[in-house]
């Protein structure tokens, strides 16, 4: 049994509520040399601050990709609700119980440097169902967050997209 | 990191995509990375990922899976470093666009391939596909700018 979501999940995007989170520490070298090594990346520019000034950068950079890294969610923090958290239980909720991550879409405005303090503010941005897919019936939902720096001038976004769908209606 | 390093083939390009030299279907250098379970756990942690099934296979197991699988941040990240990796460190990124698909788990291995999408001045679009033995784990596209000559003059 699924009932249709749309007219709630229509009502958390009108209503455009964001989600703000600052991130804990700054962007910094430890961190930086941590994904390095972990992903085995050996651009200099992250690595030697004098390759990093050579590419016109004015310190080590972090990779462009660790964007999100920041304002990761410590697993020692008390759980805020948000509205991308509401959107996902009303799927949840009528029937597409099941997700899976379809695309993450990242658009960097500059590289952040060693004492950059990010604030993300995430909200429901689009929302479409329903559609067959290989896996069963479900809604696509994508949420925006929006990545400034101490200055509040804005560093990057994000685009992530989810499909939850309910693998007990499939056609094929 | 050596243990790490030591699990990885390294191609490394010896001849990053110098200024001017881009072109519309140029092929990016193939860059095989060895899924284990040291990179899925080190790549979750150290982008800061704490989700257990990306490092407890007893939770991944719980959770329908048959192992510990590769956090999206790491395909990322690992997108990242093959495309700067080719473009060289005078290279900008400005966008990386991924769709996601098979899912990476230990023992698997995944197959880097790319090719320039387009060329504008200095503005080039790559697009990548990394494969593992379950068929492509990641397509992306994307977007960099690269110096041209006269930039770098």
């Amino acid at each position: 049994m699924s009932i249709d979501p749309s007219d709630k999940i229509g009502e958390i995007i009108a209503a455009g509520r964001e989600r703000v989170s600052v991130a804990r520490d700054e962007v910094n070298r430890p961190m930086i040399h941590h994904l390095c090594d972990a992903m085995e990346e050996t651009n200099p520019i992250h690595l030697d601050p004098e390759a990093a000034r050579a590419a016109g950068h004015p310190d080590v950079v972090a990779p462009p990709s660790a964007l999100q890294v920041w304002n990761m969610i410590n697993p020692s923090d008390p759980v805020i609700e948000s509205d991308v958290d509401r959107a996902y239980a009303i799927l949840a909720e009528c029937g597409y119980p099941k997700v899976v991550a379809v695309n993450c879409d990242q658009e960097y405005d500059r590289y952040l440097v060693p004492g950059d303090v990010l604030t993300a503010t995430e909200k429901v941005e689009a929302f479409a169902g329903p559609k067959q897919t290989g896996l069963g019936e479900g809604y696509f939902i994508t949420t925006l967050t929006s990545y400034t720096d101490q200055s509040g001038e804005r560093v990057g976004t994000m685009r992530f997209r989810t499909l939850w769908y309910n693998p007990e209606k499939r056609t094929s | 990191m050596s243990t790490v390093a030591s699990t990885q083939t390294l191609e490394q390009n010896q001849n990053p995509a110098g200024p001017g030299s881009v072109s519309v279907g140029d092929t990016l250098p193939e860059l095989r990375i060895p899924i284990t379970a040291t990179l899925i756990v080190t790549g979750a942690i150290a982008t800061r990922d704490f989700q257990k099934v990306h490092h407890d296979k007893d939770v991944a197991v719980a959770a329908g899976t048959p192992n510990v699988f590769m956090n999206i941040l790491t395909t990322n990240a690992l997108v990242n470093r093959y495309v700067g990796q080719w473009a060289g460190p005078s290279a900008r990124v400005g966008r990386i666009n991924i769709r996601l698909g098979a899912t990476n788990f230990p023992g698997d291995e995944m197959l880097f391939t790319g090719s320039v999408e387009s060329v504008d001045g200095a503005n080039v679009t790559v697009k990548v596909i990394g494969t593992n033995s379950l068929g492509p784990h990641v397509t992306g596209t994307i977007e960099l700018t690269i110096p041209t000559e006269e930039e770098t003059a």
